[in-house]
């Protein structure tokens, strides 16, 4: 594995995604926040309460449901969650949009939430030293 | 595969200092790690079936115990699970962008 995977290792996991949209930031929040529209373009069957606390689940035509709560729904700006499958690992995932020329810019963060399994239940926590460890082994 | 073992195995102080140990060090039993590091045999014994369990360790029978050593390749598991997170919302970002055009 060469160094810079590790550096990308090292720090957040975090996948991040940028797309100018050719439409306003009303039409979009409509693909965002209704079930069956977000789930055209996501790729599956989708219901999402979009309110703080509310919940979001995917059941992709090919893979496990991802199950999870809504936390922040800022109308027409900003909706993010966090979700996971039943044995996968839990995500953030923090979706922007911002005005620009000729549309919006759609920006999606999906950002690994460390866990640890202490007894049955995984719990949730600060993923310790990754970089002293990473830096170590490379 | 998504490796959540990889994460939980990396999640626990102990458990990486017993790894970077392995990857630093070189190959070692459990009661050769339990003097470097600061926790009982047994507690190593624990950590290293955990590391097991996640592919970061292999086990070579020493004798009569069983020596370790540090095996990097779930740590491409998790590259990989990240550039198939990426390839996922490339996916669904182009159908939102043809359904809006």
């Amino acid at each position: 594995m060469d160094e810079s995977r590790f550096e990308e290792l090292a720090g957040d996991v975090v996948v991040e995604r940028s797309v100018v949209l050719p439409a306003g930031p009303d039409s979009i929040w409509e693909h965002l926040t209704d079930g069956d529209l977000l789930g055209d373009w996501m790729d599956g069957e989708v219901t999402i309460a979009p309110r703080p606390g509310g919940a979001i689940t995917l059941a992709p035509p090919d893979g496990p449901v991802v199950w999870g709560t809504v936390e922040v729904v800022i109308p027409e700006r900003r909706l993010q969650w966090s979700w996971r499958t039943d044995d996968g690992l839990p995500t953030q995932v923090e979706i922007d949009l911002d005005p620009a020329e000729g549309g919006t810019i759609l920006t999606v963060r999906e950002t690994l939430l460390p866990w640890t399994t202490s007894g049955l239940q995984p719990q949730w926590t600060d993923w310790p030293d990754r970089r002293a460890f990473l830096s170590a082994v490379a | 595969m998504v490796p959540h073992e990889v994460f939980a195995a990396l999640a626990d102080p102990t458990r990486l200092d017993v790894l970077t140990r392995l990857a630093k060090g070189g190959p070692a039993t459990a009661t050769e790690l339990s003097v470097s590091v600061p926790v009982s045999r047994q507690a190593i014994t624990k950590h290293l079936a955990a590391l097991d369990a996640a592919g970061l360790v292999d086990r070579n029978p020493s004798g009569r115990e069983v020596r370790y050593s540090f095996d990097p390749s779930p740590l491409g598991d998790l590259v990989k699970w990240v550039e198939g997170v990426g390839d996922t919302w490339d996916r669904r970002l182009e159908r939102l962008g043809s359904t809006l055009e």
